[in-house]
């Protein structure tokens, strides 16, 4: 083995993998990874070589529940990313330096490896009165943020708040909480929604990216297409009970235990792209539709303004509780329906009393006309 | 008699020298436009019940996943019912460049024009009671073209976009209805959104039908022209021959 | 004047060195520590600041109230569920729903797993390298390492060999000179006293553990889904059982019970060969260094929980006890009750917000809030640019100050521990008792930060064998043929009464966590939360009373105020929880901030 950082080659040598077993474990990588063949040797060779890459990982408003899904990547493990494929230089939840110790790895890492660090954001910056809803070393969090992100070689935004928001921008958003690519303009940002995202996905977006030095192909919202491509709903083992008509109608019912789809439950796989039904979570063990939960749709934009998560129909506020889609078309339509019928019962009324007017007119008309005639006659 | 349009024809074209004739008719729905419209109307229907399923299905299936495809069904009703829908339109669009003057009257609202607005009022105040009689129009009247135009046409493109594109979710990001119709997530990035309106618009087509129906059985009766037989022989027939 | 005798029997002087530790790495969310330290480098003042804020109670506002266990839950995703667990207990309170028997089991090993996992990350990768140089362990001899591991444990992780690895890749890893999270710490701080075999050990564990916390968390995962986050139901759980039936392999089954016993398994043997031998072993080279008692000694909160009978929220049904600690007494055991408006009330004189009058308290069902960001004439620097120092005669930090009948007090694992110990509960009493007798110390020793991570340790293992008997209830409820995981009568809005109002309560691993909700016509109307954090890191009350953070600080000599290892030391003792403890709400949708800099 050689002196300098341990490689990921070195790593699987070290826990007894063989170099047969390695280059297996690279052709499945890129298999899974949606790769042509072709690049596995290219993935072999980076695994075996490559230099650790600095990441900065800061934390704006958030719970750390990414940081915590991070720690729980199982292939890689998280120890060997953080020992072996990355340097994470900064991350306040797991950092032993602390204080101003801690602020000035920023600035080293800024002076030092300018344009080649990853900036992860875990959280996002509130910006109402100027920022003051989050201080992170005395200062507004946002202008740390920007500070950062500007000598950072690309960003990646982790979770469901760096992407998009999430529960502090839930309505009616009351800090002002920003997504990063609504700060950060000027540098391509990568969004790994979730709440949290898994961690295999996480672990596979970075490793990705430090294997094959380059972003993967995002979709038009920035997340990698390789997971983020289908809708939990496409690829849902209980997908054969929603073709067929088959739904949990209540908790615990008969359809719950024998797995039914979780549609009237207020599922809300249809709409949300993740790879929750094909990796899986804590190593596939499990998902939330597998464990008997509908999906709440984590990953999504304002996922959590789209509930409630226990109705197919989205509420529409102002209405009431019960104010969804269904509510307010039919009673709109009932209001039409309601107005026709009441417009036609006015038309019948009137045209039979204008045809009575027609035909007392006419009549007082003939009558006049006798009259005349009657007069000339005398 | 019947006048041939390829020119405006107006309830004053019709001169004295047709009284004569006890009942005008003009052509004024071609085929092509008749044939769309029923078309459509059972493409609504079927959208709209299977519409409703997919948002609210129906009571569970008992017995094997295997031996059922309810909920297939109705999506694949839904779908078809949509591409259905989509030609049509596709084809109703193209028909309005080469069919007659009034193919064209569904796509044109003239928001400039005052003497429109005047039409319009005085249509409101025809179903507001406030006439005894209505007066005579060969296509659309103003108020009518006003709702085509603001629910019916931009509904369907709406319709059809939000469509398309909650149907490339299915697809895949690859598909051609992803290719032309994913900017709508630009707009909803969240696509039970997109459901969301898809739904309301659904209701906004369940509404305007029966507003549509409504008027049309009523001004078939009460105004001066025909009106559900001209959607099936395309001719408007004039119940009297005075002007306006 | 710079010295003051605060109400709850502390001195402070803010004259002296103001050291500034911000932010405190190795917690959950962002905090802030201001300390004074004297002409001997002692702490005479310490302020504690919470710099977050993020308004989920008013995010709750007019929301469904079965919804409100997911947004509560992102309180936190560390301590994940334990808000979630609350907020169902608060809405099945309010609205009089009772959960089936295996819901309540389940509610239960949920919890007890968060307690495993949370504990073990807590002190092997938030709090051990406040104990641990990482950096002497490259001078350790692996063979004594060995010969150390196996002296206090029968974990098989602990040859020669194991450890001369172990050592080789932490060795290649500091060569490479780029040192990761182990960056900029304080390593050969004087206040380290391991010798560099138990560093060694101490990092090899390290490794293991990080390894070993995520196996933990499948439990999770088998019962909710996913891990953070897992799912939550008001009525009962979502997992249905199917032990046999057609379709089970969609359901909790033998299969996914076999992974559960597995892991639980696991978890105790994790906990009994290489937890609690660690700690005890790092804890027998501290045991002189008795700082950060604070308010431990004096007054402890616990609210108690995992009730052993469903639905039966007594302080006799609950494994973890209940009751209330007040001025050392530990002869009498407070009762405590979440919804008498005497006992809990939170403050905001020196909290970012504003009440119609700052020196009265507002119990969470009566709770205002309107954040109101102010600085004190005192105050150095300029939030825009850079704070300096605070001035915490004024308002200081976005954490509210809660208080139990006036009083400020302590929650957390040692506070549980002695409220069990003072109640002569024999499974608080007796692993207290023998672990004091292994280190030699006296009771006393308890209040004091090792205290409170010794405490930590012993409720992990307690945690983990509770773990295995709330299995064993589960499967034997099984037996018996009660399949039922979900109460559905009242799951429909319609037969909610048009306003209702409850409160929930767990124990979060960091301590007594309370949930207030006010349902209206279906939708949630007020929603209150009082965390763990609001009580031990809360600011001064309008009396001046410090909180359990700033007590914990005084009187501690700081080896080097440069490198502030100390008050990490303390604090991380706590287990702090930031994103948990800032507050929001207005009740009547007076949301709005207002910037004042004076």
């Amino acid at each position: 083995m050689s002196s300098g950082p341990e490689t990921f080659y070195e790593v699987m040598r070290r826990q007894g993998i063989s170099r047969r077993s390695f280059l297996k474990f690279c052709s499945l990588t890129t298999a899974s990874l949606g790769l042509a063949p072709t690049l596995m040797p290219q993935l072999a060779h980076a695994l075996e070589t490559k230099p650790r890459i600095p990441v900065v990982w800061l934390h704006g408003l958030e719970c750390t529940c990414c940081t915590e899904s991070f720690i729980r990547s199982a292939h890689p493990l998280v120890k060997d990313v953080i020992l072996s494929m990355i340097s994470l230089d900064y991350d306040d939840t797991i950092m032993a330096a602390a204080g101003h110790q801690a602020e000035e790895i920023l600035d080293e890492v800024r002076a030092t490896h300018k344009g080649a660090y990853i900036l992860a954001v875990e959280g996002n910056p509130p910006l109402k009165d100027g920022g003051i809803h989050c201080l992170p070393g005395g200062r507004p969090f946002v202008d740390k943020l920007k500070e950062m992100a500007s000598d950072a070689r690309a960003v990646i935004a982790w979770g469901s708040c760096a992407s998009w928001g999430c529960v502090q921008a839930a309505k009616p958003n009351p800090t002002q909480a920003t997504p990063v690519h609504k700060v950060v303009t000027d540098k391509p940002v990568i969004k790994v929604p979730g709440c949290p995202p898994i961690a295999e996905v996480m672990t596979g977006v970075l490793t990705y990216m430090l294997t094959f030095e380059r972003i993967p192909d995002l979709d038009r919202h920035g997340r990698p297409a390789m997971f983020y491509g289908q809708r939990i709903h496409d690829k849902c083992y209980r997908r054969p009970h929603f073709d067929a008509g088959q739904y949990v109608e209540a908790w615990d019912d008969e359809g719950a235990r024998k797995g039914y789809c979780l549609y009237k439950m207020g599922c809300k796989g249809p709409s949300t792209y993740n790879a929750c039904s094909t990796v899986g979570w804590n190593e596939g063990v499990s998902f939330p539709i597998q464990s008997g939960h509908g999906c709440i749709g984590c990953s999504e934009d304002a996922f959590w303004d789209k509930g409630p998560f226990y109705e197919r129909l989205t509420s529409i506020e102002p209405f009431a509780a019960e104010g969804n889609a269904d509510a307010v078309g039919a009673t709109v339509a009932a209001l039409a329906g309601g107005a026709v019928a009441a417009h036609a019962a006015v038309s019948i009324v009137k045209t039979a009393a204008d045809k009575r007017d027609a035909r007392n007119a006419r009549a007082a008309a003939r009558a006049a006309q006798e009259a005349g005639s009657n007069r000339s006659d005398a | 008699m019947s006048i041939q349009t390829g020119r405006d024809v107006h309830a004053a074209d019709i001169t004295d020298d047709d009284a004569s004739v006890q009942r005008t008719t003009i052509y004024v729905y071609e085929a092509p436009v008749r044939a769309w419209h029923w078309i459509t109307a059972l493409a609504i229907t079927v959208l709209i019940v299977t519409g409703y399923f997919i948002g609210s299905p129906p009571l569970s299936v008992p017995g094997e996943a295997s031996d059922s495809n309810l909920m297939g069904v109705i999506r694949f009703l839904h779908f078809s019912a949509g591409y259905v829908l989509a030609i049509g339109w596709l084809a109703r669009i193209y028909w309005a460049f080469v069919g007659n003057h009034h193919s064209r009257q569904l796509f044109m609202l003239p928001f400039w024009r005052r003497d429109y607005w005047g039409g319009v009022l005085w249509e409101a105040t025809w179903y507001a009671f406030l006439r005894t009689e209505p007066k005579k129009y060969v296509g659309h009247n103003p108020l009518a073209q006003f709702v085509m135009f603001t629910v019916f046409t931009l509904g369907m493109f709406f319709m059809i976009a939000t469509g398309f594109a909650l149907y490339a979710e299915g697809t895949g990001l690859d598909s051609w209805q992803y290719a032309l119709f994913g900017w709508v997530f630009d707009i909803f990035p969240n696509s039970q959104s997109v459901r969301t309106w898809h739904h309301l618009g659904m209701w906004a087509f369940v509404t305007y039908t029966i507003l549509h129906i409504y008027a049309a059985v009523r001004e078939d009766i009460m105004s001066r022209q025909s009106m559900i037989s001209t959607m099936i022989s395309g001719e408007r027939m004039f119940k009297d021959n005075r002007d306006d | 004047m710079t010295t003051m005798q605060t109400p709850n029997g502390f001195s402070l002087d803010s004259g002296g060195r103001r050291v500034v530790v911000d932010p405190v790495t190795r917690i959950e969310g962002h905090l802030r520590l201001e300390v004074n330290v004297d002409d001997d480098n002692v702490i005479r003042n310490a302020v504690s600041t919470g710099t977050m804020w993020r308004g989920l109670e008013l995010i709750l506002k007019g929301r469904d109230p079965r919804d409100a266990w997911a947004f509560t839950q992102r309180i936190c995703g560390v301590c994940t569920g334990t808000h979630a667990l609350t907020s169902v207990r608060a809405v099945e309170d309010a609205l009089g729903i009772a959960i089936p028997r295996n819901a309540n089991i389940i509610r239960n090993i949920m919890q007890l797993t968060l307690y495993v996992q949370d504990h073990l990350v807590h002190f092997y990768h938030l709090h051990a390298l406040d104990w641990v140089d990482v950096v002497s362990a490259l001078k350790a001899d692996p063979k004594a390492t060995s010969a150390l591991a196996q002296s206090i444990s029968p974990w098989p992780l602990s040859s020669p060999g194991y450890f001369r690895d172990i050592q080789g890749r932490l060795a290649r890893f500091v060569e490479s000179g780029q040192l990761g999270p182990f960056r900029n710490a304080y390593w050969g701080h004087a206040a380290y006293r391991l010798p560099p075999e138990a560093n060694l050990m101490a990092v090899a564990h390290y490794l293991e553990a990080l390894d070993f916390q995520k196996e933990i968390v499948k439990i999770h995962t088998v019962f909710g889904g996913k891990n953070p986050h897992p799912n939550w139901l008001v009525g009962g759980v979502p997992c249905a059982v199917n032990l046999e039936g057609v379709g089970a392999v969609g359901a909790v089954n033998m299969e996914r019970l076999n992974l559960v016993a597995s892991i639980i398994d696991q978890s105790v043997a994790f906990i009994d060969q290489v937890y609690i031998p660690d700690l005890l072993a790092i804890a027998g080279f501290y045991k002189d260094w008795l700082h950060g008692g604070g308010l431990s000694s004096k007054s402890l909160l616990s609210y108690g929980d995992m009730p052993a009978r469903a639905n039966d929220h007594s302080a006799d049904s609950l494994m973890l006890p209940r009751g209330a600690i007040i001025d050392g007494d530990l002869s009498t055991v407070h009762e405590v009750d979440l919804k008498d408006p005497e006992q809990i009330q939170e403050f905001v004189a020196h909290s970012w917000y504003a009440y119609d009058d700052d020196a009265q308290g507002l119990h969470p069902f009566d709770g205002v809030t309107e954040p109101h960001f102010a600085l004190g004439p005192n105050t150095r620097g300029d939030p825009g640019t850079r704070i300096d120092a605070l001035d915490e005669s004024a308002k200081y930090s976005w954490l509210k100050a809660p208080r139990w009948r006036g009083h400020a007090m302590e929650v957390g694992p040692l506070a549980r521990f002695v409220i069990g110990y003072a109640q002569g509960k024999p499974e608080f009493k007796e692993p207290v008792e023998a672990a004091l007798r292994h280190l030699d110390v006296p009771v006393a020793a308890l209040f004091s930060s090792l205290g409170r991570t010794a405490a930590r340790g012993l409720e992990c293992q307690w945690a983990a064998y509770r773990l295995r008997e709330s299995f064993d209830d589960l499967v034997a409820n099984l037996k018996a043929g009660d399949l039922s995981t979900a109460n559905t009568d009242l799951w429909e809005p319609t037969t909610w009464p048009k306003t209702a109002r409850g409160a929930g309560f767990s124990e979060a691993p960091r301590g007594a966590l309370g949930h207030w909700v006010e349902i209206e016509r279906g939708r949630i109307r007020n929603y209150q939360c009082v965390v763990p954090t609001t009580w031990n890191g809360s600011p001064r009350d309008p009396a001046g009373a410090i909180g359990a953070f700033e007590a914990a600080l005084l009187d501690t000599p700081l080896a080097d105020p440069e490198k502030p290892l100390e008050v990490l030391r303390t604090i991380h003792s706590f287990d702090p929880c930031l994103a948990c403890s800032t507050h929001v709400m207005s009740v009547d949708g007076q949301e709005k901030a207002r910037v004042v800099v004076r």
